[in-house]
């Protein structure tokens, strides 16, 4: 009964193209090991991630990009920003101070 | 299956340096093994250099790991592939939004047309990025010979 169980997943850097598809594995490799089954992740560029973000549930960026994502988060969506991109650990743990995960 | 850094020195896309006198020409130079065999055209850098102008230096990871890139299917691109270089003297790319600095000697530019195969390049890149030890012998290298004698010491791991 995983709380993220259906919930989709969008990841974003400044192209959509190699740093959000690390962060994307760093999600799945976080995910499987939380049990989670996911709804659908999503990877993309930022530019396209400002206005498509409010349609996810969880938005993971990199910290400077977290700002711009005002607006989705004002309807619900629930944006974390990462220093490393690369760290399970710390996905964990923004998921974990989210209230996420246990 | 050849891993990302056998195909590196197969492909030989690879350059070693001592000292750079900018990011900027960094950038330019870690794709320079790709222009000499064709998979990007000579001015693929640039568009980096502006992402990064325009973005901050996301690019740089710890361990003094850079992975400059543009888009997928990013125009001037032929090619998907990775130019390795290793510069001995650390290079920084200014300040991040923290203030702290970011700097780099390892540089794995990416050059992506072909979605499988940038898909199982990134992947394998983050198993050598999370692999500290090899990303030191990599920082010693100084020959194709060293890259691949730094990978047999320092195994990735799989997950």
């Amino acid at each position: 009964m995983a709380k993220l169980d259906n919930k989709t997943f969008l990841v974003c850097c400044a192209n959509g193209a190699g740093t959000s598809l690390m962060m994307k594995m760093t999600l799945e490799k976080v995910l499987k090991k939380l049990g989670v089954k996911p709804g659908r992740i999503h990877h993309c560029a930022i530019s396209e991630g400002k206005s498509s973000a409010s349609q996810f549930n969880i938005v993971f960026t990199t910290v400077n990009f977290a700002g711009m994502m005002k607006a989705a988060e004002e309807k619900g969506t629930v944006v974390l920003g990462l220093k490393n991109v690369m760290s399970a650990a710390e996905m964990e743990q923004a998921l974990r101070n989210a209230g996420l995960a246990d | 299956m050849a891993s990302v850094l056998q195909t590196i020195v197969e492909k030989k896309h690879y350059l070693f340096v001592d000292k750079v006198d900018s990011w900027q020409e960094a950038v330019r130079l870690s794709a320079e093994s790709l222009v000499a065999d064709g998979s990007v055209d000579a001015d693929y850098y640039q568009q980096i250099v502006n992402c990064i102008e325009k973005y901050g230096p996301y690019v740089v990871f710890d361990h003094y790991v850079a992975m400059p890139h543009s888009q997928e299917n990013a125009s001037g691109v032929h090619k998907t592939g990775i130019g390795f270089m290793r510069v001995k003297e650390e290079v920084s790319f200014g300040k991040d939004e923290d203030g702290e600095e970011k700097v780099a000697k390892l540089f794995f530019t990416l050059a992506a047309c072909n979605p499988d195969e940038h898909l199982n390049n990134i992947q394998q890149l983050m198993g050598v990025f999370c692999n500290e030890e090899l990303l030191d012998a990599l920082m010693e290298a100084n020959t194709p010979e060293d890259i691949l004698a730094a990978e047999i010491a320092h195994p990735i791991e799989e997950d």
